[in-house]
């Protein structure tokens, strides 16, 4: 069950990385929804802000090596999650703890008790629900127990306290009772083993730890003027009593009490803001995303929880009609739901006057464009296929034939389409080409700027190396306009194109980028009714770097496309420069996750459809995102970008030769 | 004078031996709420059924359960049937002629023979086509008319119209989870019949299933459900349709036959559901706290 990465660190550790996704499933199964799973964050380090989250979520630490074998420390970790598992199916998460603590005089030592019952709660439940799961409750039960301070050296107020976490832990009551001075903890234990009922509930361990808060405040009360033992003061006693004699801390110690929660039960403390239904103004859908093609909203639909329906464009006036738009659902992984009507997608012909791109192309790509046309003209012997049924061919179709001699003994009339014959196949292949049009494909190709563009017949002969033995006499040499990502993208696709042509295939090619969930840019420069036409090569040429990489809702308008065309062979290719992103491409900007989740989700859309995808991008950190978004076999970095136009062509023979 | 002909068994015959049930025990059936009764009004109004549900959560089953009940029952007035359910498998390669028959060769003679179908058409018993959109378009149009008011079954080859035995009835299954995108029903076939909705039962139903088809006692039945239950949370994850209630039994079966129930599980449940590693150790680790 341990991954070779773990294995390989040459101990018996367990680190989080490896065991994510193993229990995030894990988690998902038991709890029913999909919980978040998240590091906790070292002790130093600040607090707050970044664990105040709205999201259901389970803290774990970086690594556990607490015990002996890696089952162990694994095992450890299934406990963490179970526990934290256990508010939630518990009944805790909907409990409104914020209210309840609020209520009380001495809110955080009511908040420490409450947790000290509620987790004695949670684990007996835990060892009733999951019986396979109680050598690993045992033992980090005793791990957490033996890592206890000794309760003998504290004043009774921590004391008392402590002796109820131990308890929580499996301490023997009786050795607990034993070392009592004050006289309450038996009562206190009794009151606390209540919630040990298989009928207790959080309202159980509410009212049992204010009964408890309430002994204690008295004999807090009554010993005001004890100072603390000096041994303590920075841990139980920070939280459970101040030297000044009031045992109910401000807000810094309050913090600080999270660093002393035993780490298997999660450092929920201070997070119980997560379980509280997010209140985010959006709806969202737990639904399954609409069959291809009818994830999209009419654009004047109104509010987002309406019915999704299938694309239609927004109704305008011609007059006044500006882009199209669409409404796509968004992947939310946090949440793993989608996000009803969430981006709007607008959808743009590509115009431009360069109408002689292609010549240009051609002219500078002479070899490679004399290669392609080469390659895909090997397609077309692959594609041969044995028709049935016709009236002439190379073989007699036996089933016919009986057929045929059966319908004249019983008088009917008689087929005479027997034969088999050889035929070349149409190809019966769409393919829509979806490229990154963000700003970062304006980044210079290194060293673009220096290769010489010949003017005329003397450059030329300069370029080829007369200029060695010309001296002064040549002219001077001229350089090519720098080159970029973009560029090379562009002539990427004219290539094809020129090809896809003379192979008959359907084909569109489309442009997209965005700035926001709202303004996610679908640029048309061919689409599939569209015939090759000098303003093709003009739409083509106007391809510009834009703004962001909106890639989901992009893949998912060009899905609404691919899935009208009625072809055997469908297939998406994209090229992009980089991994998804957007400025409000998931609550957090810094979240990369968030975009790579989407897109992964619009790409098992994809081929949900039935239709074939395929991610070239020419960043050489792709392998980093690209192995989460798609199957292994589905993607492709390339680390020179002026290979693009050759790779392109191999992977579009491989995707349609079916 | 020349022997008959053996006739060779091609694909698409294999395809149409059905499963002819002579019912002569009943089938055990735990109703799930009020499937039995609608089906019983259905019946008696002669309405075309269509069973809708995931994989292995019991329409095969309850339709034997039904046609037990419908013609098998002491006071049943059809119990002289000797066949009252003809299931067809259906499959890609299934067309109209394999249901409805073809003529065969024998000696020199050419011998019709009668789909089953035909046979349930005549006979007045139920046809069950199980899986039906995975059969070739064209077997809708013969379905059709036998599933209005006309009642009648033309055959095309015989120049027969066929009138349906007052008794029969046609049943289709269907499973939307995954035949949604690809393959589904047509409004104009779907708006034919009577439909009940199957999903896998509650915890408490499904270990009452488990621990009577497997012969495992009741406490590692309820496991076992509750192992099915949290399993299905992870049905997005390579498996969209959770874990059939018939790999839990599968599962008690082979634990009831000896094998640890881990063990069982694993084989029955993690490996059978998905081919990806990490979910199956993950199905592994669900089960292997769920387990005394």
């Amino acid at each position: 069950m341990i991954s070779p990465v773990t294995q390989q660190r040459g101990s018996d550790q367990v680190c989080f990385a490896d065991v994510h996704r193993l229990l995030a499933l894990f988690a998902q199964g038991l709890a029913g929804r999909y919980l978040h799973l998240k590091l906790v964050e070292p002790k130093d380090a600040p607090r707050g802000i970044a664990r105040m989250t709205e999201e259901p979520s389970i803290f774990l630490p970086a690594q556990i090596r607490n015990f002996a074998t890696a089952q162990h420390n694994l095992g450890a970790y299934r406990i963490a999650v179970l526990h934290q598992i256990g508010y939630w199916v518990e009944g805790t998460a909907d409990f409104d703890l914020h209210h309840f603590f609020a209520k009380s005089s001495r809110p955080v030592l009511l908040r420490r008790i409450f947790f000290a019952v509620e987790d004695l709660r949670i684990d007996t439940a835990i060892r009733r629900r999951y019986p396979g799961a109680h050598a690993d409750l045992e033992r980090v039960l005793a791990h957490a127990l033996a890592n206890r301070s000794a309760i003998s050296l504290m004043p009774s107020l921590p004391a008392l306290i402590e002796a109820l976490v131990q308890f929580s832990l499996g301490a023997p009551r009786a050795a607990l009772v034993a070392g009592d001075s004050s006289g309450l903890l038996d009562g206190l234990l009794d009151a606390a083993a209540a919630v040990q009922s298989m009928d207790a509930d959080v309202h159980d361990s509410a009212r049992v730890s204010l009964a408890i808060c309430a002994q204690l405040e008295y004999l807090g009360s009554a010993n005001e003027a004890e100072p603390p033992a000096p041994a303590f003061a920075n841990t139980t006693a920070a939280v459970d009593g101040k030297p000044d004699g009031d045992f109910d801390p401000g807000p810094d110690d309050l913090e600080h009490g999270a660093a002393l929660a035993l780490e298997f039960r999660g450092d929920t403390a201070s997070d119980k803001a997560f379980w509280r239904r997010s209140s985010r103004p959006f709806a969202t859908s737990t639904r399954e995303p609409a069959p291809a093609g009818g994830a999209m909203t009419e654009d004047n639909t109104g509010h987002p929880t309406l019915p999704v329906r299938p694309p239609v464009a927004a109704v305008r006036p011609r007059e006044i009609a500006g882009p199209r738009s669409f409404l796509y659902d968004e992947w939310d992984y946090h949440r793993q739901t989608y996000l009803a009507a969430w981006c709007r997608v607008f959808e743009h012909r590509l115009r431009g006057e360069e109408f002689g791109f292609i010549e240009d192309v051609r002219r500078r790509h002479s070899t490679l464009a004399h290669h392609v046309r080469r390659q895909f003209a090997f397609i077309k012997p692959q594609s041969w296929r044995r028709v049935r049924r016709t009236s002439d061919g190379d073989e007699l179709e036996l089933d016919g034939l009986i057929e045929a001699v059966i319908d004249r003994r019983t008088g009917h009339a008689s087929d005479s389409h027997l034969y088999v014959r050889r035929d070349r196949g149409l190809r019966n292949v769409a393919a829509a080409f979806l490229v990154d049009m963000s700003a970062s494909t304006d980044f210079a190709l290194p060293g673009s700027a220096t290769v010489a563009k010949p003017a005329d017949a003397a450059a030329q002969a300069a370029q080829s190396g007369l200029y060695l033995y010309g001296g002064h006499d040549m002219p001077e040499p001229v350089f090519a306009p720098r080159r970029r990502v973009i560029d090379v993208s562009k002539d990427a696709l004219a290539l094809m194109c020129d090809a896809l042509q003379a192979l008959g295939d359907s084909y569109a090619i489309y442009g997209f980028s965005g700035d926001g969930r709202d303004n996610v840019e679908f640029h048309v420069a061919k689409d599939f009714a569209d015939k090759l036409s000098r303003k093709t090569w003009g739409a083509l040429a106007a391809m510009q770097p834009r703004r962001s990489t909106r890639m989901g809702a992009a893949i998912r308008h060009a899905l609404g496309k691919l899935a009208r065309e009625t072809a055997g062979i469908k297939v998406m290719i994209i090229v992009s420069d980089g991994y998804p992103e957007d400025h409000d491409y998931g609550t957090d900007r810094t979240d990369r996750e968030y975009g790579i989740q989407d897109t992964a989700r619009a790409l098992w859309e994809v081929e949900r459809a039935g239709i074939t995808d395929f991610c070239v991008t020419i960043d050489p950190a792709g392998h980093d995102y690209l192995r989460r978004m798609c199957k292994e076999t589905r993607y492709l970095v390339i680390d020179d970008v002026t290979a693009l136009p050759q790779e392109l062509t191999k992977i579009y023979r491989t995707l349609t030769a079916r | 004078m020349r022997g008959p002909i053996e006739v060779p068994m091609n694909r698409s015959t294999l395809g149409t031996q059905n499963n002819s049930s002579r019912l002569t025990q009943e089938p055990w059936y735990l109703p799930l709420a009020d499937e039995v009764r609608l089906f019983e009004a259905a019946y008696e109004a002669r309405l075309p059924v269509l069973l809708k549900g995931p994989t292995g959560c019991g329409k095969t089953r309850f339709i034997e359960h039904m046609a037990w009940r419908l013609y098998r029952q002491i006071d049943s007035p059809r119990r002289g049937l000797e066949v009252p359910l003809i299931t067809v498998a259906c499959h890609e390669d299934l067309s109209a002629t394999d249901l409805v028959g073809r003529y065969l060769l024998s000696g020199d003679q050419t011998v019709w023979m009668d789909g089953p179908l035909t046979r349930a058409v005549r006979s007045g018993a139920i046809c069950y086509l199980d899986e039906v959109v995975e059969a070739r378009k064209d077997t809708t149009v013969v379905v059709h008319s036998l599933t209005d008011h006309r009642r009648v079954l033309p055959i095309e080859k015989t120049g027969e119209l066929l009138d349906a035995h007052s008794d029969f009835l046609l049943v289709i299954s269907y499973n939307p989870g995954y035949q949604s995108v690809l393959k589904d029903l047509k409004p104009s076939t779907r708006q034919r019949f009577v439909s009940l909705e199957f999903s896998y039962p509650g915890i408490d139903i499904e270990a009452t299933i488990i621990a009577h088809e497997s012969g495992v006692d009741p406490a590692l039945a309820l496991r076992l459900a509750v192992v099915g239950e949290k399993v299905r949370n992870l049905r997005e994850h390579g498996f969209e349709e959770g874990v059939s209630t018939r790999l839990l039994v599968y599962a008690a079966q082979l634990a009831a036959g000896g094998i640890e129930p881990r063990r069982a599980c694993d084989v029955a449940i993690a490996r059978a559901v998905t081919d990806d590693a990490e979910v199956q150790k993950s199905i592994a680790a669900i089960v292997d706290v769920l387990l005394p």
